[in-house]
């Protein structure tokens, strides 16, 4: 089965004086269903890496595959579409839009994408919130919702449009134990399902334990486990 | 892509409901900067509309004189046209004064689609009461036709033009003049002209106070009266033409005068200086109104680069759930829209209610009661509304590729 994603030789260099490479030279690839982790020290440019995996930040040189497809030509409308319809990224913090309920956050992507109707989009939204234990919450702000229900509502979001892959940034590093928990077994739970794949930054030893696979870097570099997934 | 508008422009209202103060400053503008060009437009155009009016109804839409734009050649010129001669202190031809082929000109305008032409002859005479003499301008006239081409007519404070021709020697001078010389209707008065002799005429109307030179020196009596009191009978030395459509005066008066050779004069060129002084208080006007207009478009201005300010954060996860550049700025400009559309209406509410209380106003001049001319029509609503919107997306526009611009980058790792 071909990847999700390859990096081939991702670099991102900051034109700062002096420069400041935030990623060198990366190459991997995701495969379908699988969970990666990155882990390394903080600094150490991993949540730069997963800017260039979502397409969020565009690398120096090198290129990535999405699919199988290079996304070096596309134009940043083009990129945004990709990222709504196969991408979801979840956040250390919640990152919810505070004037939009809990449902309407949900519901967000899945209107932007226009594949389903309001009344589809709300019924699907209403779904994703129940799986993950907060169906009776869906019409608060995320002000009035604790920061594990907040986390939940984002891997909502996130899940919306039934991405290929999941991109998050130490999605448990502002929850505690028994929420950081929850959260990452929902992951667990979400990759593999019709070959989602989920990438996650942590410092967590537990999550990275049970990943498929596990990218280690240092100082922009990855030091271990990057080729390893190129299957 | 009506689903995108939808969700784009919910995103807008609900930044624009956030900031209340700020939503109501940029409206308020809106709407002022509306509700006064209104007003002031309807007043400008709508003075100028009947100061146009007034100008064109002042006299008939062309005069045909016997002047000559340039005089004509005399005799010796012509008779060494193209030669190297140059004539000098010849002595110059006596020509008779008036209007030639007056029946030609006459028959020439009455064939014209709804135009008519009306004769008259013009000459200094003095009136003469008991020891007072005042010198006037003696109009002849054809009443019937007379009045159906000018609008002195309605100048008139008693009797009527018809009656020069019941009353034999009939005049009308006006107030002003009837006054200095103690005059009253009926009475009776000595005229004398130059070359003709003494007449006896009798006041049978009055021209209203305040008509201008109408009411202070002037005095209409019959054609023939004229003719006789001149000493220039069978002779007119002007036409009045009046036109169905007197905004084709300049074009009309331009082709009779090349035909005929006379000067004729049309409204536009008599009040060519009103006109350009017109047009200057257009200049003026609308530099105000699109200043006022501007300001307006500043409250939206500061609204929406606020709106932009405070929403970095939202903006930078809608562009990681993948809403591109182009949403986000159309996001914006719609709370620029959705701002200026607000304070439109209100501004055509307040324009409404400005002309309703201009329009009530009631001047009373030389004890009649005017109000003031406005402007109402719809087309002034329309360019108000047209311009305010336009600034309102240029001012929305500006911050709106701000937020286009924005690097989610910068904002996840800054918040991180
Ligand atoms: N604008 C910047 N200017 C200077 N250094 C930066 C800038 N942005 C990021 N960095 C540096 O880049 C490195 C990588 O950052 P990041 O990818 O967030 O690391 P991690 O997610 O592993 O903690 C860090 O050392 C950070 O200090
Ligand atoms: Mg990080």
């Amino acid at each position: 089965m071909s990847a999700i994603v390859e990096a081939r030789g991702l670099t991102r260099t900051l034109p700062l004086d002096p420069p400041v490479t935030l990623v060198d030279d990366a190459s991997f690839a995701i495969a379908p269903g699988s969970f990666t982790a990155i882990v390394g020290p903080s600094g150490c440019g991993k949540s730069s890496l997963l800017y260039l995996l979502g397409m969020l930040d565009r690398p120096d040189d090198g290129t990535l595959l999405i699919e199988g497809r290079d996304t070096t030509p596309l134009s940043g409308d083009a990129r945004a579409r990709l990222r709504l319809e196969r991408f979801g990224f979840i956040f250390q913090f919640h990152f919810l839009l505070p004037e939009l309920t809990a449902l309407e956050n949900v519901s967000l992507p899945m209107r932007r994408l226009g594949r389903l109707d309001r009344h589809a989009a709300r019924d699907r939204a209403h779904m994703l919130l129940s799986e993950l234990g907060i169906g009776e919450k869906t019409a608060k702000l995320p002000g009035h919702l604790s920061g594990g229900e907040r986390q939940r509502v984002a891997i909502a979001r996130a899940l919306a449009n039934d991405p290929v892959l999941i991109l998050a940034d130490e999605p448990t590093g502002s929850l505690d134990s028994v929420n950081s928990q929850r959260v990452v077994d929902t992951l667990h739970q979400v990759a593999g399902e019709q070959g989602r794949a989920v990438v996650c930054v942590t410092h967590d030893g537990a999550i990275a334990a049970n990943a498929d696979a596990r990218i280690e870097m240092l100082d922009g570099h990855i030091v271990a486990g990057g080729t390893m997934a190129a299957s | 892509m009506s689903g995108r508008l939808n969700l784009l422009a919910g995103l807008a209202f609900k930044h624009i409901a956030l900031r209340k103060r700020q939503t109501l400053v940029a409206i308020s503008g809106v709407a002022v900067g509306v509700g006064f060009f209104l007003a002031v437009s309807a007043l400008m155009i709508g003075s100028q509309t009947d100061f146009i009016k007034t100008l064109i109804d002042a006299a008939p839409h062309i005069i045909i004189s016997d002047e000559l734009r340039s005089p004509t050649p005399q005799p010796a010129t012509l008779a060494y046209r193209g030669g190297a001669v140059a004539i000098r202190h010849q002595k110059a031809r006596t020509e008779v004064r008036g209007l030639k082929d007056w029946q030609e000109i006459l028959r020439a305008v009455d064939d014209m689609p709804g135009a008519i032409g009306s004769p008259s002859l013009t000459g200094g005479i003095t009136l003469r009461l008991g020891g007072r003499e005042e010198a006037i301008g003696l109009v002849g006239v054809e009443p019937g036709i007379e009045a159906k081409v000018s609008t002195i007519e309605d100048n008139l404070r008693v009797g009527r033009l018809r009656d020069l021709e019941t009353v034999q020697g009939g005049l009308i001078i006006g107030e002003d003049l009837a006054q200095r010389m103690g005059l009253q209707m009926g009475d009776v008065v000595g005229a004398t002209s130059a070359v003709g002799g003494t007449r006896t005429l009798r006041i049978v109307g009055l021209f209203k106070r305040g008509a201008g030179q109408l009411s202070a020196s002037s005095g209409y009596v019959l054609l023939r009266e004229a003719q006789s009191v001149l000493g220039r009978p069978f002779i007119i030395n002007r036409i009045g033409v009046r036109l169905a459509d007197p905004y084709a005066a300049d074009d009309v008066a331009a082709r009779l005068e090349r035909r005929f050779g006379y000067k004729a004069e049309s409204w536009q060129e008599r009040s060519a200086d009103f006109l350009s002084l017109l047009v200057t208080r257009n200049v003026i006007m609308y530099s105000v109104v699109s200043a006022i207009l501007l300001v307006a478009s500043f409250g939206i201005y500061t609204a929406v680069s606020t709106s932009v300010a405070d929403k970095v954060r939202d903006i930078a996860i809608l562009r990681s759930v993948g809403f591109s550049e182009g949403d986000l700025q159309l996001t914006f400009v719609i709370e620029g829209l959705a701002l200026a559309a607000v304070g439109i209406m209100l501004g055509w509410l307040l324009g409404y209610g400005l002309m309703t209380i201009l329009g009530s106003l009631d001047f009373s001049i030389n004890g009649e009661h005017q109000s003031l001319p406005l402007d109402r029509s719809a087309r002034q609503y329309a360019i108000a509304a047209a311009a305010s919107l336009a600034s309102g997306v240029l001012a929305a526009w500006l911050p709106a590729r701000k937020a286009a611009r924005v690097d989610p980058v910068d904002i996840l790792r800054s918040a991180a």
